[in-house]
């Protein structure tokens, strides 16, 4: 385990986090639900890299339940070569997987083994009887739809004998070639190797990169998503968080969050560059800065509420030009 | 897929949900290719019914759109096979269109990089076979990407690369030994395409034998006076100035008279006209122009008084006497110790073209202009009354210390702090621009030989322009239209090493940075800028 990073190990249905305290860094208990198989809300996070994605309609459909909006990275299946609609995966910033993952709705997909020892035969094989089956259904369904065309045709015209002679001959020696049947390319894994890996899929362990930064981050997307806001990255505004008063499939956003340290000095010339960049995208700047951070020293459990409670509480403070000549 | 069949009989289970049944693959054959266009979006959610349907209807599209499946002929699949230890995918199938843009060819089969075959299989034109079962988009973004082997790319560079490829560039990883080192381009080395056309035109104006038998045809009838200008003048005295014409001409300069027979005695001397002595007159008359003031002192030559006939071109005149050797100048007139032996003329006059000079229009309205602003050295009475270079070196001495000390105010130059030009030490506005500048503007490229670049930083494609895919050959392509370098938003800002050195390896290609920001990316380039000035130079 490296250091001032935080493991969260999801093994059946429990959960244990390490903590690992170093200077700088902060070291957060991240409150994983009890997790089990019979959870059907329950979606898998794998990771690429140190970048979380989903993979699955249900996941995704899911995450959009619950307010996680991510951002979709791969080609769309229908027109893959253009960029203004894409598909699956949906990239998940570290704030949404890690609110998922403390409100128990995901957990974290084992990354497999490069060559792992394992008898692929029996998936060969039943992989080969799909296939045979998948193109004796198709060949059924082809023929089906010859058979009808050339009947519609029968009901229109007069030349009925010939029509029934090609009807018998397509009975009798219709074949679809197996190049002619359609395959199915899959998004997600397949089915099958999911149920061999039940186990391990369960138990994973995913490290959470957590500096002073990504801690403001999380504790203000959180609130805001309290709030009931849809979040989106603002990287191209400047910005942590575009803030959305509902789904930004259908709403524009009002807000550019972005997350400040309370204890940091910011010059004031960021802040007009701010400012100025908001107004012209008709937007709101908000500075959003978490309570101060909890003392250590406070023991007693009522104090400890409070001062969690505190602790909770985001400062918003939004910019606006006075309007003054 | 391994369950296609049983997904179609039980409910499905979960995980296997987005398996297709046969018959649904089947039916995918006819489904629309259009995407549905976004409506209007609204301000503020009003908990209207009418907004409700709407954002209904938007997430059912969006989940449709988005949920969809890759369904397609098999017969239309190119199939592959993933070789994790080399880190390379190897078509099984004859490659598709994409050959042209895309893999390479090795131990006699058809390859791809993992990159390559992840995009396609996005695509939907290719299938990635490992333990003879396919690979899922999932398994491809886990088992062909990766951020810690070198072989394969990072989420990040796939993102940039997957973004240009659907846009219809042609992205290839970066190779820094395919560019050209700085050494390479100030040599100019030729390409391949053009390196015949180069090498003629060396030979014509390198191979003296060539020059030679030039001289037996007829010479070009007019050359422009620029091209004159270009050849040294032959003779050992390229003094600056010449300080006393009146009192005898140097004497090696008229070459004119000399005989046209006695080729062997001044072979040597003559070699130095051979460069450029085609048209005799029109070239020693630009020489003169050139060379920094020496030449217009003299006297003028002989020349147009006796053109001499040209072997076998000019129709034979008048044989003439043959001319004496030139006798030594007088050792007084040379510029230091200058040692000048006789001087045989005969070799120079075969070289010369004596035909009578044609100038047209242009050239002679040039010719106006340059002698408007010359300025003849015989002019200065000063210098004329000087008997010797001793003499002329003593006045050139006396003016300029004149011009430089003479007028200066105390106040101006005595101090410790003195102006930065002097008055006549400018010859352009240009130049005093120069000279008064404190600080000196720097290019992006200046000094950047011995800059390292540091390690995270990385040029990572060659990016070529969708349009010249037609023309793409993958064996010679070409000039990249940009390099780009894969940054993320969490990551620095490149500062001016990371600038200078990425451009400096990338030669006469910009650099363009990708900044990656949860699937959206930003292109940002950097730019010399030169600021213009106000005078012309």
């Amino acid at each position: 385990m490296s250091e001032g990073v935080t493991h969260i190990h999801l093994t059946d249905g429990s959960e244990s986090v390490d903590k690992v305290d170093d200077g700088d860094c902060v070291t957060s208990t991240v409150d994983v639900a009890c997790i089990s198989d019979e959870n059907p809300l329950l979606a898998g996070i794998s990771m690429c890299g140190s970048t979380p994605l989903l993979w699955r309609v249900a996941d995704l459909k899911m995450a959009r339940q619950a307010g996680v909006i991510g951002s979709l990275v791969g080609s769309l299946s229908r027109q893959p070569r253009q960029n203004t609609r894409l598909g699956r995966p949906l990239e998940l910033l570290d704030e949404e997987a890690r609110l998922l993952a403390e409100d128990g709705k995901v957990m974290v997909l084992p990354t497999r083994d490069e060559e792992k020892e394992e008898d692929y035969s029996e998936r060969v094989e039943h992989y080969r009887q799909d296939l045979e089956q998948c193109h004796k259904v198709q060949s059924a369904l082809a023929l089906q739809d010859k058979k009808g065309a050339l009947q519609r045709v029968m009901t229109d015209t007069k030349n009925e004998g010939s029509v029934r002679d090609r009807l018998e001959a397509l009975d009798r020696d219709f074949s679809l070639p197996v190049s002619a049947i359609t395959v199915q390319l899959c998004t997600a894994r397949a089915g099958l190797s999911y149920h061999s890996d039940e186990k391990d899929f369960l138990s994973a362990s995913w490290p959470v990169q957590q500096d002073e930064q990504a801690q403001t981050r999380f504790l203000v997307y959180r609130d805001l998503r309290r709030r009931g806001f849809c979040l989106t990255s603002a990287g191209k505004f400047g910005g942590d968080y575009l803030v959305y008063p509902g789904d930004p499939l259908c709403f524009h956003a009002h807000f550019i969050a972005l997350c400040v340290a309370m204890n940091t000095t910011t010059p004031i010339c960021d802040i007009l560059a701010m400012a100025r960049l908001g107004s012209n995208v008709k937007k709101t700047v908000v500075l959003c800065s978490p309570g101060v951070t909890r003392e250590k020293l406070n023991k007693e459990e009522e104090e400890e509420r409070e001062v969690k409670e505190r602790e909770d509480e985001v400062v918003y403070t939004s910019l606006q030009w006075s309007g003054m000549v | 897929m391994a369950d296609e069949e049983t997904s179609t009989e039980q409910p499905k289970l979960q995980f296997c949900s987005e398996l297709l049944s046969p018959s649904e693959q089947f039916e995918a054959r006819s489904r629309s290719h259009k995407i549905p266009v976004r409506g209007q979006k609204h301000f503020l959610p009003t908990g209207s019914e009418r907004q409700r349907e709407r954002l209904e209807q938007s997430l059912q599209e969006h989940w449709t759109l988005v949920g969809e499946e890759r369904v397609e002929r098999l017969g239309s699949l190119v199939r592959a096979l993933w070789i994790p230890g080399e880190d390379v995918v190897e078509l099984q199938t004859p490659a598709g269109k994409f050959w042209q843009t895309m893999g390479y060819a090795a131990h006699g089969k058809q390859r791809l990089l993992p990159e390559e075959a992840l995009y396609l299989m996005e695509c939907g034109n290719l299938q990635v076979f490992h333990h003879d079962l396919p690979l899922s988009i999932e398994e491809g973004y886990e088992r062909l990407l990766s951020s810690g082997r070198p072989g394969l790319l990072s989420l990040h560079q796939y993102q940039v690369f997957g973004h240009l490829k659907r846009l219809g560039y042609v992205v290839n990883r970066f190779d820094p030994s395919t560019v050209q080192s700085r050494y390479e381009r100030q040599l100019n080395l030729p390409q391949s395409r053009d390196r015949h056309g180069h090498h003629l035109k060396r030979k014509r104006s390198q191979s003296p034998a060539h020059r030679h038998a030039g001289d037996q045809t007829p010479p070009p009838p007019e050359k422009p006076a620029e091209e004159g200008a270009e050849p040294t003048p032959p003779s050992p005295p390229a003094s600056p100035v010449c300080p006393d014409p009146p009192l005898s001409p140097p004497q090696e300069r008229s070459p004119a008279r000399g005989p046209p027979q006695d080729q062997s005695a001044g072979a040597g001397a003559g070699q130095g006209l051979v460069g450029g002595g085609r048209d005799g007159r029109t070239r020693l008359a630009g020489a003169g122009a050139g060379a920094e003031g020496g030449p217009e002192c003299l006297p003028p030559l002989g020349l147009q008084e006796d053109p001499l006939p040209r072997p076998g071109l000019v129709p034979p005149r008048p044989p003439r006497p043959p001319h004496p050797p030139l006798p030594p100048p007088d050792p007084r007139l040379l510029p230091g110790a200058l040692e000048v032996g006789e001087c045989n003329v005969a070799p120079w006059l075969r070289q010369l073209s004596l035909r009578d000079e044609r100038l047209s229009r242009r050239e002679r309205d040039r010719q106006r202009q340059r002698s408007r602003y010359h300025r003849d050295v015989n002019d200065d009475r000063d210098v004329r009354r000087c008997r010797n270079w001793a003499e002329y070196l003593e006045l050139r001495e006396r003016r300029w210390s004149r011009r430089n000390h003479g007028d200066k105010p105390a106040n101006l130059w005595n101090g410790s702090v003195t102006p930065l030009s002097q008055p006549g030490h400018a010859s352009s506005h240009g130049d005093l621009l120069n000279q008064i500048g404190v600080i000196q503007s720097s290019r992006l490229l200046d000094d950047a030989v011995s800059l390292t670049i540091p390690s995270q930083w990385k040029i990572s494609f060659d990016v070529y322009q969708p349009d010249t895919v037609a023309d793409y050959k993958k064996s010679n392509p070409g000039k990249p239209y940009t390099r780009m370098c894969v940054c993320s938003f969490e990551g620095p800002v490149p500062d001016l090493q990371v600038v200078k050195s990425l451009s400096f390896q990338s030669g006469d290609v910009p650099v363009t940075f990708a900044a990656v920001d949860r699937g959206d990316i930003s292109f940002y380039c950097f730019k010399d800028i030169q600021l213009p000035v106000d005078v012309c130079h």
